[in-house]
């Protein structure tokens, strides 16, 4: 059967079977700490640190792209399948209950939302690329403004043109009413965030019922502004889903040092009152 | 941001001679020698005359017994002509051990300086050390009215040939021992290595000093205009190519390799040379790149037809063609062929073997320049073919009306690649890439790790943009390629757009580059970029007209950095990839991962 799976499934095969079987070595490992009357806290607790730090560090890698550090993508794959590994570290380490202390709470949820935005930016990258590719135009997200105010300066000159050429205000007035804004800036931003229909169907349809009250070269006229629209559309599509995979790193990444901060001083403290430090 | 103050002399073709130690009367000693003597100097242009050309573009050098000249493999951007004493020529692939050749690899940086780029990236684009241009350049170009300059040793070329080339000879001690092969002899008045320096291809032999020698280097943009301007030279190049090299080239092939010398040499003579195409074919690239898909094929030259009978084995010995195969109206595309590749075999053998008329299958097309080598149908049915171990012959050829799998129309048609990627390789020209950076967009989050880890390993500029053409979700991206066939080199005044001589590597050598942009506008896929350079202070270099001074600039596949091209190291998604286009198993394995 594996013979058959295409070689990135039987990667991802193969690389859950050795997270499963190092999940289940850290369990059998704090089972026997449990049995042999071992705080299995300090041990669990050290061990989380520990991968916390070494997940930590694939965001110094980045910064050394020059050194020979192994590859960005390998580090990737081991910082995802960790990030799994560390999760069932922090359940063994809570003992699969919610702590009750203040301090220990707020640990607790900062873990829980590195973890849930890791595993939100592991989905968004597994996902949205794909979405951004098969939308349209590929683009530089940088450039997307730039390429906004053109195509916005394109859609005035044919309005204009339009108003020249026909002597009607047909589509000078729809432009006015119910285009200019949509030119303006970004729109329909959480709408593509939150994986719905184009939102561009609404004005596709009204410049369909806009067709009876044009001539020959004013349909001509709307067939172009359409393509615009869906360059726009495309435009706002690509800053949307661009942007969100860039931007949830500035979500994970503070969150995680804030982690190792409070880990740390968590890890300090335990250790003091256990008469570590005395 | 500082103001814009620094100012130096714009720079000139030769302000860099290829040898300052070439002076006047090594001119007149070299233009009394044939063929230089039977040149016609009134033929050259007043801005490149004859005498600065021999003055500026050629080096005369010595060789000792045993001392080698050039390596087979290497990258070449000069040719040779031997003046006195003879060379001998190793003939058969890798006759000298490769431990022994001396190959001298690229300077990588060492960790330290690595490390050191986190501190020292300046913070302004494209900054340069302003005093290299200044120490490259001691005096005004050099002709023969002014005297030779007395530039001080240490400023002596610190880019030029000498610096790279004279540091280290090597020497074989045993040649007999150490050859694999035999060796053919060359003795004065020949002309070799020009292949290999107009062709911007490796050098196909190793050559070394047979006794005492004299030779002239002559840089290849030297060479293209003494060809161009002195029928007498191309003459002769082309004349020694027959004599000297064609046998060695045929050598070289796998079905000619084990024929008898006799053999080879009735093989060779029998041989046709034939051209297809234009030379710039980057111009007409360019042109046609918007036409419809069967204009374009319609405008490309036929080497050899569907249909036809093979009437003789084809070599490519340069350029790039097109295999198509009819499919009702149209043409598909099934793999294209460069360089030491060869067409119509497999019909010729099966031919021979069955006795059958099986004609060609597919249509061979000229993309471009095509040089090919045309060996006779007779021939090779007489001297090759019986010479063939049974299993070496190609399978017998299954036609048409016995291959009951129908095919649709965008099923792969040979190879592993399907054939629409093959048709969007070659309508766009992608073959020509040894090192085409490949995106596949299904992975690549736009994250531009590639990109920022492309700045960080070049002074803080990104040498490539993440955009280019696209098919379905692989881009082929704005990045030098390295081609096979590098036509941004052709134009180059200088030669400051060369290969590097052990990995090929396209690369821009920024103080003797003038900035004339040729390179630039030559290049088919947009892939250099030409910037304006500042000072260590960030401000803009002008020169004396106040117009800013422009250096070419593009990816050189991370030479110096010892951990190799960092945009595929630093992509978190394994979404690109350096890739040799030709090498179409690697390219269908990244496709189908």
């Amino acid at each position: 059967m594996a013979a058959t799976l295409r070689p990135s499934a039987r990667r991802i095969l193969v690389r859950t079977g050795l997270l499963a079987v190092a999940g289940a070595g850290a369990w059998a490992w704090q089972h026997h700490l449990t049995l042999s009357l071992h705080q299995t806290a300090f041990a669990t607790g050290l061990a989380l640190f520990a991968t916390c730090l070494g997940l930590a560090l694939f965001n110094s890698r980045k910064k050394l792209p020059f050194l020979p550090l192994l590859r960005a993508a390998t580090w990737t794959q081991v910082h995802i399948y960790a990030g799994w590994f560390s999760i069932l570290l922090f359940l063994f380490h809570i003992g699969f209950r919610w702590p009750d202390g203040p301090f220990e709470v707020l640990l607790a949820s900062v873990f829980l939302l590195v973890a849930v935005s890791g595993v939100f930016g592991l989905v968004l990258s597994r996902t949205l690329p794909g979405r951004l590719t098969n939308h349209g135009e590929n683009v530089i997200y940088e450039r997307i403004p730039a390429l906004r105010a053109r195509l916005q300066r394109d859609v005035e000159t044919l309005v204009l043109k339009s108003v020249e050429e026909t002597k009607s205000c047909t589509i000078a007035d729809f432009y006015a009413t119910r285009l200019k804004g949509y030119f303006d800036r970004p729109r329909n931003f959480f709408h593509y965030l939150a994986w719905g229909q184009t939102p561009l169907k609404g004005i596709l349809g009204e410049i369909l019922l806009l067709k009876r009250y044009t001539n020959e070269r004013e349909s001509a006229i709307l067939a172009e502004l359409t393509e615009y629209l869906q360059a726009k559309e495309n435009l706002d599509f690509q800053l949307a889903g661009q942007g969100l995979l860039k931007y949830w790193l500035f979500v994970h990444i503070p969150l995680t040092a804030s982690l190792l901060l409070l880990g740390a001083f968590h890890g300090l403290y335990v250790f003091y009152f256990t008469g570590g430090l005395r | 941001m500082a103001e814009i103050t620094a100012t130096i002399s714009r720079p000139q073709r030769w302000d860099v001679p290829f040898d300052d130690k070439m002076d006047a009367t090594a001119v007149d000693r070299l233009l009394a020698i044939p063929p230089f003597s039977r040149i016609d100097a009134s033929q050259f242009p007043k801005s490149t005359p004859l005498r600065d050309i021999l003055l500026n573009d050629t080096s005369l050098r010595s060789f000792r017994k045993g001392e080698l000249i050039v390596r087979e493999g290497d990258y070449g951007n000069s040719a040779f002509f031997i003046i006195q004493g003879s060379v001998k020529v190793t003939l058969g692939k890798d006759a000298i051990p490769a431990a022994l050749l001396g190959r001298r690899e690229t300077r990588k940086k060492n960790f330290l300086e690595t490390l050191g780029q986190l501190w020292r990236n300046p913070s302004f684009p494209e900054v340069r050390d302003t005093a290299r241009y200044q120490a490259a350049r001691p005096g005004a170009r050099r002709g023969d009215t002014t005297p030779p300059l007395p530039a001080p040793a240490a400023s002596r070329h610190p880019f030029g040939r000498q610096a790279e080339a004279r540091t280290g000879a090597v020497f074989l001690s045993d040649v007999p021992a150490v050859l694999k092969g035999g060796t053919a002899t060359l003795t004065a008045g020949v002309f070799f290595g020009e292949i290999a320096a107009l062709g911007r291809t490796p050098r196909t032999a190793t050559i070394f000093a047979d006794e005492a020698s004299e030779l002239l280097e002559i840089r290849w943009q030297g060479l293209r205009e003494l060809r161009l301007r002195a029928p007498e030279i191309k003459q002769f190049v082309d004349t020694n190519y027959r004599k000297y090299s064609l046998e060695n080239h045929l050598r070289e092939t796998e079905y000619f390799r084990d024929l008898p010398p006799a053999e080879l040499k009735i093989v060779a003579d029998q041989t046709r040379f034939e051209t297809y195409g234009g030379f710039d074919w980057h111009t007409d690239y360019k042109k046609n790149r918007d036409i419809s898909p069967v204009e374009r094929l319609r405008g490309e030259p036929v080497i050899a037809e569907q249909g036809q009978y093979a009437n003789g084995l084809i070599l490519i010995r340069a350029g790039f063609a097109r295999l198509s195969q009819k499919y009702n109206h149209g043409e598909r595309t099934a793999s294209y062929l460069a360089r030491g590749q060869m067409f119509g075999f497999k019909e010729i053998a099966h031919n021979w073997r069955t006795k059958e008329s099986v004609a060609l299958r597919y249509t061979l097309r000229a993309l471009g320049y095509v040089d090919v080598l045309v060996v006779p149908t007779a021939i090779v049915e007489q001297y090759v073919l019986p010479k063939l171990a049974p299993a070496a012959l190609p399978p017998p050829i299954v036609t048409a009306e016995e291959d009951d799998n129908p095919i649709s129309p965008l099923q792969q048609v040979s190879g592993k690649l399907p054939t629409d990627f093959v048709e969007f390789l070659v309508d766009n020209r992608f073959i020509n890439g040894r090192a085409a950076m490949l995106i596949d967009l299904e992975r690549c989050t736009r994250c531009d790790d590639c990109v920022r880890a492309c700045a960080a390993s070049h002074d803080n500029n990104p040498r490539f943009v993440r955009h280019g053409q696209q098919l379905g979700s692989y881009m082929v991206a704005n990045a030098c390629m390295h081609c096979l066939d590098p036509v941004c080199m052709i134009g180059c005044p200088t030669g400051a757009i060369s290969r590097d001589a052990t990995g090929g590597q396209v690369v821009i050598n920024d103080t003797t580059c003038i900035g004339c942009s040729t390179c630039a506008n030559s290049c088919p896929y947009h892939n250099i970029q030409m910037v304006e350079i500042r000072d260590a202070a960030g401000e803009l270099l002008l020169d004396q007209e106040q117009r800013p001074v422009t250096k070419a600039a593009k990816c050189d596949l991370c030479l110096e950095q010892p951990a190799g091209p960092a945009c595929v190291r630093a992509c978190p998604h394994d979404a690109l990839a350096r890739l040799n286009i030709r090498d179409t198993d690697t390219l269908a394995a990244w496709l189908q991962r």
